[in-house]
């Protein structure tokens, strides 16, 4: 088990990373989550685990839901709870935001009304109603009847809501997890952004990895009940692959670099600690967007992963095929099981994973230190980043 | 010449101890609804039932065990008449007591109901936007449950006019103090005064149909603006 490294060194207003020092445990008649980790947050944690692990268990004890947990909470050094001294500061009086994945918008008010619910409560404003509703794109639907909005809607007022109470920490209980596809990445790509303008350090908790990984920069893998792993999420991901518990993947951050719309390709380069030259390729990103939007967007990070079962292995350069994708690298491991074989490669210092036959394997003779080629799809580059218009509108 | 100026001064009374007893009824109905419908411990059965008793028993029972507890001899009765100065039994104040009782469950099962319907989510989704306990109450519980508090109230109010065992038991009958519709019009009865006692039962009964009407029709207006508001969400 490894604490995160991040460093913590007086946290002012306007720097992101704050400590949560966690040490408590929650029984329910059959299950227990009993959780003992300090946790350094730089701008988007995710919390990871399947249903039932206790993560959403954990969202609400920080938040304060869960008044029979027995230990102590505490926020950048300030106490929330110690059961000891028999110290509870109340759910209302802790200054942590909850967006539920239910929304649980309040029925009888307007989508104004609603954000007006947290605004009024507050105790030092900062943003006001009409700027909350312009980052969040809410100005036309302001006077609508929360039962008339759709699921992505809802979930922009319920985090609008949330953000105009101004917590100092905010908490998002698989927020996202009832939408479908396209909103599922509008609505990250736009919680990013929100993230990086208002500098507000937040929880993350999802089950789905993909998602993590586009968001979050950090990963708390909850499971039966306790922290098994906090690492930089693309390292927490490939600690999970080894665990086996997932379909393996590769998980890396790159720089957008150029689009190359003439070749619906967009080139993104690796990033300076990774130390190679190589470029990798995946459809155009900046599709449906203006121009100025596409220039943006160069320059950022983007998070993206790779099945190991996307990766094909070649031994000479594959410079004759329609694969666009193809980067040298050395076999640093090989793990046989039934029916394949998995290869773990690095490029430079980054490191893949294939997934090939036991035929292939056997008849390419791979032996680990051998200098080989991987290639992949540029379609095989996944990445939850919304390329349409909605988020840069 | 029908006389009906002692029925005017029992409907007085009658009106006076109904809204009396339900703005008290409102006032301790609510707290008791709201600790039953969030209360999980194997006895709230036991308090449900308490609450409940009054439905089944016969309102002479209670009135029977009222008016002991209210007689001056018996120390309820006793410390009553060393703080106010005057008897317990055959008062207003008894009568107000007894309908509290007698008409508890009419306004607390309604508003329990809603309470448990509420449920804990939009109460922890405003206590995380830094609502306290009271806030939470009147900016949530109360706007969403104000159909309940209607029919708690108009349910409360109608049945505490139409009552008779308990105020006959502990009331007596002294105009203008304990003398309510319900016991006139069995005196009339009593005195085969058959004209006056058809005036009560037409009015008592016309009335009551009138505001069982109005806790219907609102109910009905509150399911089908829900209803509305669904149809649009699913388009």
């Amino acid at each position: 088990m490894s604490l995160s490294t991040l460093p913590n060194n007086s946290p002012t207003l306007n720097n992101a990373i704050s400590t949560l020092s966690l040490d408590f445990t929650v029984s329910f008649s059959q299950f227990e989550t009993a959780i003992k980790q300090n946790i350094s947050i730089d701008n988007i944690t995710g919390i990871y685990g399947d249903s039932g692990s206790g993560k959403s268990t954990l969202l609400r004890v920080i938040a304060g839901l869960e008044k029979q947990a027995k230990g102590q909470v505490s926020f950048n050094e300030v106490t929330l709870q110690n059961s000891e001294k028999r110290d509870f500061v109340k759910a209302e009086s802790r200054n942590i935001g909850l967006v539920f994945q239910d929304s649980r918008l309040f029925p009888h008010l307007s989508v104004y009304e609603n954000l007006a619910y947290g605004a009024k409560r507050r105790k030092n404003p900062k943003l006001t109603i009409e700027e909350v509703l312009t980052l969040t794109q809410l100005t036309s639907l302001q006077y609508q009847n929360v039962s008339q909005l759709s699921g992505g809607e809802k979930q922009r007022v319920s985090i609008a809501r949330a953000l105009l109470a101004e917590p100092k920490l905010l908490l998002l209980d698989e927020p996202f997890s009832a939408l479908d596809k396209t909103t599922k990445s509008q609505m990250l790509t736009f919680l990013k952004t929100i993230q990086q303008q208002l500098q507000l350090p937040m929880l993350y908790v999802s089950h789905s990895l993909s998602e993590l990984q586009y968001i979050a920069e950090q990963l708390v893998v909850v499971s039966a009940g306790k922290i098994s792993h906090v690492a930089p999420i693309h390292q927490a991901i490939h600690y999970l692959n080894n665990r086996g518990e997932t379909s393996v993947k590769t998980s890396l951050s790159l720089t957008i670099a150029e689009h190359l719309p003439e070749y619906g390709l967009t080139r993104l380069k690796f990033n300076e600690l990774q130390s190679t030259e190589q470029s990798i390729y995946l459809p155009l990103l900046a599709l449906n967007s203006q121009r100025s939007d596409e220039e943006s967007l160069i320059g950022q990070q983007l998070p993206c992963m790779i099945y190991a079962r996307d990766i094909s292995l070649c031994l000479t350069e594959p410079e004759h095929s329609s694969i666009v994708n193809h980067l040298p690298a050395t076999i640093t491991a090989i793990d046989y099981n039934n029916t394949n074989a998995l290869i773990t490669l690095k490029c430079a210092e980054q490191v893949f994973y294939a997934q090939i036959s036991l035929w292939s394997a056997i008849r390419m003779a791979l032996v680990v230190n051998a200098n080989i080629y991987l290639q992949f799809k540029a379609n095989a580059v996944h990445s939850y980043h919304y390329t349409g218009s909605i988020t840069h509108a | 010449m029908i006389d009906i100026s002692a029925d005017i001064l029992a409907l007085v009374t009658t009106l006076k101890m109904a809204a009396v007893t339900t703005v008290i009824l409102l006032l301790i109905g609510t707290p008791l609804a709201w600790y039953l419908a969030k209360w999980q411990s194997r006895f709230k059965v036991f308090f449900e039932a308490i609450v409940a008793l009054p439905l089944v028993l016969p309102p002479t029972v209670l009135g029977f065990y009222l008016l002991l507890a209210f007689s001056p001899t018996s120390l309820p009765g006793e410390l009553w008449q060393s703080a106010t100065g005057s008897q317990l039994a055959f008062s207003f104040s008894a009568i107000v007591i007894g309908s509290v009782l007698y008409s508890l469950p009419f306004v607390v099962q309604p508003l329990q109901k809603a309470f448990e319907q509420l449920g804990d989510h939009h109460l922890e989704a405003a206590a995380m936007l830094g609502a306290g306990p009271i806030d939470r109450f009147f900016s949530i519980v109360f706007p969403l449950t104000k159909a309940s508090f209607i029919t708690a109230t108009v349910l409360g109010f109608a049945h505490t006019v139409g009552e008779f065992g308990v105020v006959l038991m502990i009331g007596g009958n002294i105009p203008g103090e304990t003398r309510v519709l319900s016991i006139a019009l069995f005196d009339h009865v009593e005195a085969f005064n058959y004209a006056n006692a058809h005036i009560l039962s037409a009015g008592l009964l016309i009335a009551s149909l009138l505001l069982l009407s109005l806790v219907y029709l609102l109910g009905n207006n509150l399911n089908s603006n829900l209803n509305k508001k669904q149809r649009v969400t699913k388009l």
